[in-house]
């Protein structure tokens, strides 16, 4: 029993087309769908104690996304599970729920994100010149891009923000890139901006077929952690 | 036998992810309805012809949409007009108008009904249509195609768009669309002709088939005629009304959508109707009498409408909410019940008096930034011709009693154009704002001064009101108007920002509203020639509309700027909307001389609303059993 619990959840093909703000009104109407009492802010326009992990961008599906809820009573988190689920439409889905004691919530904990990208090029390519090119791609110092802020554009080095990029070949002319780059409140990279600064260094001509987040971690005693492992730290 | 040919669209990423909330394309919403199609034996397309925002905050679709969906025989499904990014991406793609439910092309269903909530729409209507794969002219659909039908409130002139659609449906949906289904189903059973269809429906009330009607015009231009074409064809169509509201089915599973919209919120319909009879508004006279529902129905349907939704917000939806004869009952049982489950309640149309404030009060949780008071126009020569029955002391009193209790803000909508209006009338307008930012100076806090937003639509004569005969004020006239009114509270005062309506746009709204029959090639012409989305500013084409005027050699200014005999022909005098036209000529007259006409809950002014024997027109007070005892 809790009253502050952290929800592993997934985002499936169908959920995909909405925006940040959006999933988080869908998991709000579904709290009071489920008849969930939630702890509310206080003020003029009472909000749910409710965070999320990290931003997820139109068209991201994803198998790994975190919240914290914070509820106005105790309760077993595999009966949070099965009564939000009853509220949440086809598409989104919470997976597992833990017990959370720390004081940081999970926006300020997640550090890094894994992403599966998958892309068609427009000119044949083999594995080994793909594979290439991200090892050239890798050993630039300086990888600038026009990054979109609030004022407009700026440009940001991104490479201190890619961990690591391996590929996979699905199927002629089809491409599956694996990147693990940095993530959170500070220093985000988002999954497309990768991509296009990946096709703005390599020259590659591509089309995407679709952008999934693998997993998200937290970062502990230099390590990579699970979200859950910090959620009592 | 059934089309069921299973189409289904697959509407791909490439599109999708190019263009703006792509949400408003892929359906898949809380609440939208799955039903498994071997059982459907009418599938039916609710279309609306606008951007999704927009009429996914349409209470009349949720209401048709429900009522539809509960029957086990039929599947409604909806459409909305995609915005230009995703029209110009299905064009390219070669990708038909589709419906969210299943990503059927509109082609595939029995029947396709548009509502018609504002005539600026209507090139949407055909954009619509030819996406979707419809051939555009009713007399261009043959067997096998779908009917494509309308209703809402520009139905009451149907005769601007009587080429396009099969058939119109004049009033109240919820009782009719049932009949239509019904009489379609036993229709498709029969095999019968297309045409057998039309005359099986042109047999229920509140049906009208344009293509049954010969319209015969004079020289002048002007109506000479709208007769039936064989005598089994009513000769005047009667709306149809809802009579008892609590017994009427009320969505509670409404869609949810993902996205933001207009009003993104559960509205629950107070009442139908409005007793005030404010002579510019065809609202208050083709949706009487007043029909109520009860506190204890609209408490119910807030809880489930809750259960089922999730929405934190709940607003009450009516022409003028402070006239519900049981308010104070129906705030206090939602207050307890918003509060518990924290749930916003917004309280749009009331007038601001001690009651109203108190309740702001309790239920307000945003910061207190927008009253709304509409006085329509500046003097009260000029309100009393209208029939607003609200002086310049009500308004100041309200203004202070709203600043006393914390507003610093107020927002007033006036009209430019109206009958009679002389420069003065304007000027009356800056007047009396100015006079409410003084009048303020006392009871607002120290070094602040009442912020006023000042906006001006232009009056559009409407059919079935008692201006329907008026010009409309001459473009350059309403121009000039603004402009004055701009450069005089520019040198008064700082507090007043100063909105006004685009007067082109209020012409065309003015040519279509009281347009007749041979309009539609107009339209089409201008669709041809790309408008759409005409309500938007930034999409409005004034110079493409006239164009299209003069290739089909009409005059625009003839509809919206003429003046009108009461005894000329009118396009839409067929259509019986239960007002009487003796009534309407009475209330012109009272227009110009100034005279007042009381409220429906003062009293019966015999407007015609009687006959339907129901709502206000049954209720006694003071005695009177109104429709019986009518005093005018």
């Amino acid at each position: 029993m809790a009253k502050t619990l952290r929800f592993r959840f997934s985002r499936g093909q169908k959920l995909k087309y909405i925006a940040h703000l959006d999933i988080l009104r869908v998991f709000e109407r579904a709290v009071k769908r489920a008849g969930i009492s939630a702890a509310y802010t206080q003020g003029f326009n009472p909000r749910q104690k409710l965070v999320f992990g990290l931003p997820m961008s139109i068209g991201l599906t994803s198998e790994s996304e975190y919240a914290d809820i914070e509820l106005a009573e105790d309760m077993e988190p595999c009966e949070f599970i099965a009564r939000i689920n009853k509220g949440l439409p086809e598409g989104l889905k919470v997976e597992e729920a833990v017990p959370r004691n720390t004081r940081d919530n999970i926006m300020n904990q997640i550090a890094a994100a894994r992403y599966e990208i998958v892309f068609e090029v427009k000119e044949p390519k083999s594995l080994v010149e793909i594979e290439q090119m991200i090892h050239d791609f890798l050993s630039k110092e300086d990888i600038t891009v026009e990054k979109k802020t609030k004022k407009g554009f700026r440009p940001v080095n991104i490479r201190p923000l890619i961990y690591s990029v391996s590929a996979e070949k699905m199927a002629e002319g089809r491409f599956r890139l694996n990147a693990f780059l940095s993530a959170g409140a500070e220093n985000n990279l988002r999954a497309d901006l990768f991509m296009q600064a990946f096709c703005q260094e390599t020259k590659l001509e591509i089309e995407i077929v679709s952008m999934h987040r693998k997993a998200l971690y937290a970062a502990a005693c230099n390590e990579w952690k699970d979200p859950f492992e910090v959620a009592n730290d | 036998m059934h089309p069921l040919t299973m189409m289904q669209l697959k509407i791909d990423d490439r599109i999708l992810l190019k263009v703006e909330k792509p949400a408003k394309y892929t359906g898949n919403e809380w609440n939208m309805v799955r039903k498994p199609l071997d059982k459907i034996k009418m599938r039916f397309a609710f279309c609306f012809p606008d951007d999704y925002e927009i009429g996914m905050s349409h209470l009349g679709m949720k209401i048709l949409y429900h009522i539809l969906n509960k029957r086990d025989d039929v599947y409604c499904e909806r459409a909305f007009a995609p915005w230009v990014d995703m029209e110009g991406l299905m064009r390219e793609n070669d990708l038909p108008l589709y419906t969210l439910e299943t990503y059927t092309p509109l082609s595939e269903f029995d029947m396709v009904g548009f509502t018609l909530q504002y005539e600026m729409s209507f090139t949407n209507i055909l954009n619509m249509l030819d996406l979707g794969r419809i051939p555009l002219f009713a007399s261009e659909r043959t067997e096998g195609m779908p009917f494509v039908i309308a209703g809402g409130p520009c139905a009451c002139n149907p005769e601007p768009l009587a080429d396009f659609f099969d058939f119109f449906v004049i009033g109240e949906g919820e009782e009719v669309i049932n009949e239509i289904v019904d009489e379609y189903i036993c229709w498709k059973e029969s095999g019968e002709s297309r045409n057998e269809f039309l005359k099986r429906v042109s047999g229920i009330e509140g049906v009208y088939v344009p293509s049954f009607y010969d319209v015969i015009y004079n020289d002048d231009g002007t109506v000479k005629s709208v007769t039936p074409k064989t005598p089994d064809v009513p000769a005047r169509v009667k709306r149809r009304i809802i009579k008892d509201m609590d017994s009427v089915d009320f969505p509670e599973d409404i869609i949810v959508p993902y996205i933001g919209t207009v009003h993104d919120r559960i509205m629950l319909e107070v009442f139908r109707g409005c007793i005030r009879g404010c002579r510019f508004c065809q609202a208050g006279f083709i949706y009487r009498p007043v029909r109520e529902r009860s506190y204890e129905k609209l408490c119910e349907i807030a809880k489930n409408s809750f259960e089922s939704t999730g929405y934190d917000e709940i607003s009450l939806v009516s022409l003028s909410t402070s006239d519900y004869s049981a308010l104070p009952d129906l705030c206090n049982n939602l207050i307890e019940f918003t509060e518990k489950e924290n749930i916003s309640l917004s309280l749009p149309s009331l007038r601001v008096d001690n009651f109203t404030l108190g309740l702001m009060d309790k239920v307000s949780k945003v910061r207190k930034s927008g009253l709304t008071f509409a006085p329509e126009a500046g003097t009260q020569r000029l309100r009393d011709v209208i029939n607003k029955g609200i002086t310049n002391e009500d308004l100041v009193a309200s203004v202070r009693l709203a600043v006393s209790g914390g507003w610093d803000q107020v927002k007033l909508y006036f009209m430019i154009g109206l009958p009679t209006e002389t420069m003065e009338d304007v000027e009356g307008i800056s007047e009396l704002s100015i006079n409410l930012i003084e009048s303020c100076r006392d009871v607002i806090r120290q070094g602040k001064a009442l912020n006023i937003t000042l906006s001006t639509a232009c009056f559009v004569p409407k059919p079935f009101t008692p201006f329907q005969w008026e010009p409309m004020d001459e473009m350059e006239v309403l121009m000039k108007k603004q402009y004055h009114l701009k450069d005089l509270i520019k040198k008064r005062t700082k507090n007043i920002k100063y909105n006004y309506h685009d007067a082109k746009i209020s012409f065309m709204e003015a040519v279509l509203a009281r347009g007749d029959r041979r309009l539609g090639k107009v339209i089409y012409t201008a669709w041809s020639k790309g408008c759409k989305f005409d309500g938007w500013d930034e999409f409005f084409s004034y110079d493409k509309w006239m164009e299209a005027f003069s290739e089909c050699d009409l005059d625009p200014k003839f509809y919206a700027n003429r003046k009108r005999e009461y005894t000329e022909v009118l396009p839409w005098d067929h259509i019986d909307m239960g007002i009487s036209k003796e009534f309407l000529i009475k209330e012109n007259q009272k227009a110009y001389a100034g005279d007042l006409t009381r409220n429906c809950a003062a009293g019966c002014s015999a407007c015609g609303a009687q006959a339907y024997k129901t709502g206000i027109c049954t209720k006694t007070k003071r005695g009177l059993i109104y429709g019986e005892n009518t005093e005018v």
